[in-house]
């Protein structure tokens, strides 16, 4: 079963959505946004905090707190997550599972606790790639700000070793801009890891998050489509279940 | 800012001896620092001006470009503007200065293919291009423009950009030279009397306020805005000669006014949002931003063509404590991107960092040593702004601590 994930970005209390992560756009209310998605269909939410590192503290508790009472499908939530008692505060709001970025470059042992403690299922690393060359790519963090030095491939082999149950794959180059996933940098990944691949970063069509799949993913993270309303979950499931794809039809 | 008193010696590199300044004086600063009550920026930019209320001139001008401006009006100006001057002869009825950057292709773009007028844009080459701003220019030029690039003598920009570090304070002086006059010569040349540029940053970030109401700027007022008071003539004195100064010069005067040249703002006539332009310019003109942000702020695609603009923003922000992450912050909470609070965090963690990658490139191009370059920088380090702590220089009022 393919998922579809809708990817919200907070910068509280408003949704936001840039281009490659840079000029972030105010969009609105993002209850009323994960509301619509999961009456919608959607198999999962993603809910990014983008100024978490920025300040030091989780402020998108009371949002997963709030949004956790009424939607009934697994919640995943990243930024600012630097501690086993920051992700079991985040598990006790709601969240379902927890997604590493910055943390993790910084202390990649946190990984491994949070996988020990809470399960593999439960810890994502999220990953910022920026393509470097026709065949590499390198990771980023602090929403796509820092180069961490890490080759995607060694950074996947890493994490996976360390615990990691999912990996999050944001293309930055292709973020943002609807002209489809970095599909190279799926099949890569998908190819090197034995854990579960979510796309992030391009999507535009249906066709895109086919290609994605047929890349290797196991599901695909969408956002700028759905925020700014050009298409519906509905539409793209629908669509993806005509290509043969299996996906949850509500 | 009154002229800067310089003392008139070639500097020698070997005897390097650079002058105290006195900061508040050169540039009229108010002793007393403070903060906008809305934005993150200070009374130490200079010409910036605050109402009662302790709120500053760039935020009042939001404010007022928010709520009292009719833009559809503006708008219909500025197509009486275009009227104007419009040939449709084919030749060239516009200038626009830009770099391949978000701002000027979206003026440009926005001419030519919503206005229908006929642009020649010009590009005065960064002192030393990155090959992000190259990439964008060339992209810029494919999406459908004529560019003329000016590019000057290598030497005696060189030599300029460490003049103008040494006895300015500002390694960009040169860049900025070009960057005003460059235009006015292509106007003269392609006898273009109109010139566009994006928004007028004294409005826009605070500064003189007279020309707030007016969609266009007084050429007589470019020596005391953008060049410290010293017109390029004033370098002769440092061992360049005429011939090595003329593309940094502006036209003659008689020449400037024969051909009725007119420098108008964009944001005079439509609402300036940069991160809009971004946006506009990632769909038109196939622009990107950095792959990673530039030292001393936390943005990627602002002013990232030119390797040694960091130093530019690093004096600024020695000299007025205003480092990158302040300007960028406050104009995107008068753009309501980010709130204050977001901006003093970000001012906090990126203003003034000090900008590394590219030190050992400006040092070669400058040809100075790295004590050479930190006895400049701390030459102009005042004592309203700064204080040692322990042996390290401190901001004595950072807006995290007010």
């Amino acid at each position: 079963m393919i998922r579809v994930i809708p990817r919200l970005d907070i910068k509280w209390p408003n949704l936001i959505k840039g281009i490659q992560l840079e000029g972030l756009r105010v969009i609105g209310n993002p209850s009323d946004f994960v509301r619509d998605y999961y009456q919608t269909g959607a198999d999962e939410i993603l809910l990014m905090d983008c100024v978490a590192s920025l300040y030091n503290r989780n402020g998108i508790h009371d949002l997963v707190a709030k949004v956790a009472e009424s939607i009934f499908v697994p919640i995943c939530v990243g930024g600012g997550i630097r501690t086993s008692d920051d992700a079991k505060s985040l598990f006790r709001s709601g969240a379902d599972k927890v997604a590493l970025n910055t943390a993790a470059f910084a202390r990649p042992e946190l990984i491994s606790e949070l996988a020990d403690k809470f399960g593999a299922q439960a810890v994502v690393v999220s990953i910022e790639a920026k393509r470097i060359s026709d065949d590499n790519w390198i990771c980023y963090y602090d929403n796509g700000r820092e180069n961490s030095g890490f080759e995607i491939l060694d950074w996947v082999r890493k994490v996976e070793q360390l615990g990691a149950g999912e990996l999050l794959i944001t293309s930055v180059d292709n973020e943002g801009t609807a002209i489809g996933y970095d599909t190279q940098l799926i099949e890569l990944v998908s190819k090197n890891v034995n854990i579960p691949v979510i796309a992030s970063g391009g999507f535009g069509k249906p066709a895109d998050a086919l290609a994605a799949i047929k890349a290797g993913a196991n599901a695909v993270s969408i956002a700028r489509s759905l925020h700014y309303k050009n298409l519906t979950i509905p539409e793209i499931k629908q669509s993806l279940h005509s290509s043969g794809v299996e996906v949850r039809l509500t | 800012m009154s002229e800067v008193q310089l003392e008139k010696r070639e500097s020698k590199m070997g005897s390097f001896e650079v002058p105290k300044r006195d900061v508040i004086k050169l540039y009229n600063l108010p002793a007393d620092i403070h903060y906008c009550k809305k934005c993150s920026m200070s009374n130490q930019r200079p010409r910036i001006t605050f109402n009662a209320e302790g709120v500053c001139s760039a935020c009042q001008f939001g404010e007022y470009k928010r709520s009292k401006i009719d833009w559809d009006l503006r708008e219909k100006e500025l197509v009486e503007l275009c009227n104007k001057y419009r040939k449709g002869n084919g030749e060239y009825d516009v200038i626009v200065p830009c770099s391949g950057g978000k701002d000027g292709s979206f003026v440009a773009h926005q001419l030519k293919y919503k206005y229908g007028m006929t642009p020649l844009t010009v590009t005065w080459a960064p002192l030393i291009a990155t090959d992000i701003g190259r990439r964008n220019l060339d992209k810029f030029i494919e999406a459908g423009f004529d560019n003329v690039y000016g590019k000057p003598n290598g030497q005696v920009t060189r030599k300029l950009t460490n003049l103008s570090f040494v006895h300015l304070g500002d390694p960009f002086q040169p860049f900025i030279y070009g960057q005003t006059n460059f235009p006015m010569h292509m106007a003269v040349k392609y006898k273009v009397s109109l010139i566009m540029y994006g928004e007028n940053g004294e409005v826009e970030y605070g500064g003189d306020m007279k020309n707030a109401h007016k969609p266009n700027r007084d050429i007589a007022d470019h020596d005391k805005h953008y060049f410290s008071g010293l017109a390029p003539e004033f370098w002769e004195s440092h061992g360049l000669s005429k011939a090595d100064l003329m593309p940094f010069m502006a036209p003659k005067f008689e020449d400037i006014q024969k051909n009725k040249t007119a420098i108008h703002f964009l944001g005079y006539y439509k609402f300036w949002d940069p991160q809009e332009n971004f946006y506009y310019c990632q769909q038109n003109t196939g622009f990107m931003p950095n792959t990673e942000r530039s030292e001393g702020t936390y943005s990627k695609y602002a002013s990232l063509d030119d390797k040694i603009d960091g130093y530019h923003y690093y004096l600024g922000f020695i000299k007025f404590g205003i480092g990158r992450s302040t300007s960028d912050s406050a104009h995107e909470v008068r753009d309501s991107k980010i709130t204050r609070e977001e901006a003093i965090q970000l001012v906090k963690k990126y203003d003034g960092e000090f900008p590394k990658k590219h030190l050992k490139d400006f040092l070669e191009y400058c040809q100075i040593t790295e004590e050479q370059f930190t006895a400049v920088i701390d030459s102009w380090r005042s004592p309203h702004i700064w204080k040692q702590v322990e042996g390290q220089w401190k901001l004595t009022k950072p807006i995290w601590e007010t």
